[in-house]
């Protein structure tokens, strides 16, 4: 997972160099730093890293107890990933119910505020009803 | 040949499927299968596809001739809003989701994509948000007409007032959403969920753009979702984020690029992704230059972030050595990734069955587009032709000649794959021929229109203006256009019912990434055996072990 | 049909498409040089030293781009036609080749850098507003028409309107230039343009000019044109910027006249300005510009 850590932080170094760049530039010639540009620059840098970061930790922990996973290696085998895979959701109503919900508040906001309130509880609704979804009946585990 | 029995243990698949009376309707509206919600968004974005079409054969024939002939202004004005809104946002972005949906988890060996609900959800965002920005036609006012930037203070309440601006930006704070959530899935899909022996450089290009992709939208929509946020506080609640009086309509435009060019590359990149697995196939040889490729395409996605003003000479408010310079330096990796393609047909065995013609066809149109794209980027020349129609010109070479030549391409390369039959190939050279010249027919022309001082989005001009003539071929060719997506339709038909269904997992028979080795189209959860991979071509290196990469055929293996 | 026939056909096409190729190029260096309606592709005839300045970079840039267009579209036209498939057998299985990729990684570099340095040049050029002018017009761009208040100084320098020429917007009528409103200007002479829009943002584009600027509400904006010599006509101006319902409307004409015409036009201009006294609309629409900003 090192690569991918690696490319999120290279990106946003990147845009720190531009960053710098720009706002010296601007200062240069215009005698003042263009901010809305260097402000969403540097949230862009921020962002990269966060994702680098945390990639980089991620990985470097998990490298250290089991090794480097098979989809990292060379010679990975096919087989290595046998066994339990993962969750995967056969099929679900809940996503066309919150996104009915936040289509309903949205069109609240340029009606009236009253719809726009309905919506939001309706979004809170369906959201629990998504995320508990598999903690009950034929699914429960 | 090296493949596992081993079938990946789905734990959703242990438990009954939907066993009630439930039609085709109902299991498609809750699928959360990748290769389903693939469709849907690739059937719903071709829907606005039609729609954004109709839209512009309606300008085309209002400017066939000087004088209004059968629109008002304001109307005209809607349609060219809706028009750019529709084709940048609800059919370009959500076709880019569809075909990563579709090919990206086959591409690495994934069962599906990381989080299956959140998948459907996304689709349900797009398509409502996008019906919410629609239906603006059907309010007492009309739709948005302040053109799909909306700059401000033109989009403000005083001076575009009604419910059609205002449905305009939440809808698209709406469909926004659904596309960084897309976006969240698909990096985490890329990254977690490859199959062993699939390292980050043997991902197909394909596989890569669509990372590279997910990463822009995650910092370009972000900032148009704020942008928007802050003009729907302005327009509804009365707020002044915007106001002129404090550099408002700069501020706008600003944020408004700052996602508007990372757009552009959101919706080019995937599609040089199709055209990059579609050229090897028939070429019968490597990609030229893989790691370059990549680089450049990384090169390409960091550099578009940081050229958005370019789209804003004209205001004379940026910083012009800087963005234009930047501007310049992205014409490196695309110059790159042109001749890596063109490298990658060189001495090969070149076949030109329809995929392949769209990719030339693309390969052809986009770098014309490209050049006049290096124009633009020159302030004294952008200033100049900056808002007429060789802007025009220059953004429908390059959008159409990606987003909609590599599409077709894609669906000619993938429709055995999604359907199990072969397009009909004599209709699909047809449409190739008819799309190409019409295509070129309308918008060559548009450039010596915008040159000689046409602007763009005006609904009218003057019989001495001596635009006719021009605008006539433009308009009559955009006719010849729009029919050769008629032609599509009969060719679905005709495939749908008199062609064979593919018995082979390979029908093009040089098919490099891993799709290539499943069933067309593919069991529930894609695979049932993957082979051995070590080289970004795992199926080639399967189907013919004579060429193969070292170590992928298992010494001893028997064929 | 005998493979050799085949074979030579096909090895004379391969020796005459570069030759045909190189020729095509040189045919359109060579017409590059002259001035008239096809080199100067698509661009108006230039009425102003700023606008030839910008036509023969867009030529330049335009003959670097077909060189580079030609080269790749020939690569890619070459294979399709020399590389078609003729036997089972794989081709080679080049995946890449080191220093052709270095080299074509370096060249655009090369090229950029020759743009940019001519493109920095010129657009120094085109944004120096610092020169001494003869003509001071604040253009004010409004729904949607068009007004040009000609002053004794640029308005950096605190100029004063001395008269106006003001259009009405026109929003049942036609767009015909005749009911717009005229800018005059004279010839060989060096106009200063500050542009203010009380409302959205709209451009001010001359094509003839080859330049645009936008007239953006809250930000003031100026350039300047050198009317060069023998350019002495009627031409129109056009709004290039979105700026609502009669967007395609807001036309203005241009009439470039001898400089004592203009003189004689400017002096009867003042004479009337002031006749009609204090309460004029110039005079008001400077007081609207003070409390906006």
């Amino acid at each position: 997972m090192k690569t991918q850590a690696y490319l999120f932080m290279g990106i946003s170094t990147f845009f720190a160099v531009v960053a710098g760049v720009y706002m010296f530039w601007a200062r240069q010639d215009h005698g003042a730093v263009e901010w809305v540009g260097a402000t969403v620059l540097v949230v862009a840098i921020g962002f990269g890293w966060m994702m680098g970061w945390w990639l980089w930790q991620a990985a470097r922990r998990s490298e250290h107890f089991h090794g480097l996973p098979a989809e990292e290696r060379l010679d990975g085998e096919i087989a290595e990933n046998a066994g339990e895979y993962g969750f995967f959701s056969p099929y679900s109503w809940w996503p066309l119910f919150v996104a009915l919900s936040v289509a309903f508040g949205v069109v609240g906001v340029a009606v009236g505020w009253w719809m726009a309130l309905l919506g939001a509880f309706a979004i809170i609704l369906t959201t629990i009803g998504w995320v508990f979804e598999y903690y009950r009946k034929e699914f429960q585990h | 040949m090296t493949t596992t029995a081993t079938e990946p243990r789905i734990d959703g698949q242990k438990t009954k499927t939907p066993s009630r009376k439930g039609s085709l309707i109902v299991r498609w509206m809750t699928s959360t299968d990748h290769k389903t919600i693939g469709y849907l968004y690739l059937i719903t974005s071709f829907a606005f596809f039609l729609f954004g079409g109709v839209l512009a054969v309606l300008m085309r024939l209002e400017l066939l001739s000087p004088g209004m002939q059968f629109m008002s202004h304001e109307q005209f004005n809607q349609m060219f809003t809706m028009h750019g809104t529709i084709m940048l946002l609800m059919f370009a972005t959500p076709l880019f989701v569809g075909f990563s949906n579709v090919i990206m988890p086959l591409q690495i060996g994934a069962p599906d994509v990381a989080f299956p609900r959140l998948n459907l959800f996304s689709y349900y965002l797009f398509l409502f948000g996008s019906l919410i920005v629609i239906s603006g036609f059907l309010t007492p006012g009309g739709a948005a007409s302040f053109g799909w930037f909306a700059y401000t203070p033109l989009s403000d309440a005083v001076r575009s007032p009604g419910l059609g601006g205002d449905l305009w930006v939440l809808g698209l704070i709406m469909s926004g959403l659904g596309t960084i959530l897309g976006s969240v899935n698909f990096i985490t899909t890329g990254l977690c969920m490859r199959a062993p022996g699939l390292t980050m450089f043997r991902m197909s290009i394909f596989t890569w753009n669509t990372l590279l992709t997910s990463i822009l939208v995650l910092l370009a929509f972000p900032v148009l979702t704020g942008a928007l946020v802050a003009l729907g506080a302005d327009r509804i609640v009365g707020a002044q984020v915007y106001g002129p009086e404090h550099g408002g309509a700069i501020l706008w435009q600003h944020l408004f690029w700052f996602f508007g060019h990372p757009e552009v590359y959101i919706i080019a990149l995937p599609f040089f992704g199709i055209v990059t697995e579609v050229l090897p196939v028939f070429s019968r040889k490597p990609i030229f230059g893989y790691k370059s490729l990549v680089a450049a395409t990384i090169a390409i996605a960091g550099l578009s972030m940081t050229v958005w003003a370019h789209h804003m000479f004209a205001t004379g408010a940026v910083l012009l050595p800087f963005f234009s310079f930047m501007t310049f330096l992205i014409a490196v990796p695309t110059g790159v990734k042109f001749f890596n393609w063109a490298g990658t047909m060189w001495r090969g065995q070149l076949s030109f069955e329809t995929p392949m013609l769209f990719t030339l066809g693309f390969m052809v149109t986009f770098l014309f587009g490209g050049l006049t794209g290096v124009l633009l980027g020159s302030p004294p020349i952008d200033f100049h032709v900056t808002d007429s129609y060789f802007v025009v010109a220059h953004f429908h070479y390059v959008v159409f000649g990606t987003v909609v030549f590599a599409m077709f391409a894609g669906f000619y390369f993938w429709w055995p794959k999604m359907t199990g039959k072969k397009l009909n190939e004599t209709i699909g050279k047809i449409q190739f021929w008819l799309l190409f010249l019409g295509f070129h027919g309308t918008f060559l022309v548009q450039h010596w229109l915008g040159a000689a001082g046409f602007p763009r989005r005006y609904a009218d001009y003057l019989p001495d203006d001596g635009f006719t003539a021009l605008n006539q071929i433009s308009s009559i060719s955009s006719f010849v256009l729009a029919a050769s997506t008629l032609i599509f339709f009969w060719n679905m038909y005709v495939t749908a019912k008199k062609a064979p269904m593919v018995e082979v997992n390979d029908p093009w028979g040089h098919g490099c990434s891993l799709e290539w080795v499943t069933s067309c189209p593919p069991p529930p959860h894609n695979f049932t055996s993957l082979p051995r991979i070590r080289s970004e071509r795992p199926a080639f290196d399967l189907h013919h072990p004579h060429a193969a990469a070292p170590g992928a055929v298992a010494a001893g293996a028997e064929k | 049909m005998s493979p050799t026939r085949q074979e030579n056909r096909r090895s004379t096409l391969r020796r005459w498409a570069p030759r045909g190729a190189a020729l095509a190029v040189l045919g359109l260096a060579a017409t590059g040089c002259a001035s008239n309606d096809l080199t100067r592709l698509g661009m108006p005839e230039p009425i102003t030293e700023q606008a030839e300045r910008v036509l023969s970079l867009w030529q330049g840039s335009w003959l670097t781009a077909f060189a580079v267009g030609i080269l790749v579209w020939g690569l890619i036209i070459w294979s399709v036609i020399f590389h078609r498939k003729r036997s089972e057998q794989l081709p080679p299985q080049v995946r890449y080749n080191m220093p052709i990729e270095a080299l074509y990684t370096v060249l655009p570099i090369v090229i950029i850098s020759v743009l940019f340095f001519f493109t920095a040049r010129e657009q120094a050029y085109l944004m120096d507003t610092d020169k001494p002018a003869d003509v001071h017009v604040e253009v004010v761009a409004f729904q949607w028409a068009w007004q040009f208040n000609y002053m004794d100084d640029t308005k950096e320098n605190g100029g004063e309107v001395l008269f106006s020429e003001v259009g009405t917007p026109n929003p049942d009528g036609t767009a015909d230039p005749e009911t717009q409103t005229t800018l005059y200007l004279p010839e060989n002479s060096s106009v200063h343009f500050d542009l203010y829009s009380p409302d959205v943002i709209h451009s001010f584009w001359i094509p003839e000019f080859g330049f645009k600027l936008d007239v953006v509400p809250g930000r003031d904006n100026a350039f300047q044109a050198d009317i060069t010599g023998g350019t002495e006509g009627h031409y129109i101006g056009r709004c290039a910027e979105l700026c609502g319902v009669d967007h395609s409307r807001m036309l203005f004409n241009v009439e470039v006249m001898p400089q004592d015409e203009f003189d004689e036009w400017a002096q009867r201009q003042e004479q009337n300005a002031a006749a009609a006294g204090e309460a004029d609309e110039p005079a008001d629409l400077e007081e609207i510009e003070e409390i906006d900003e």
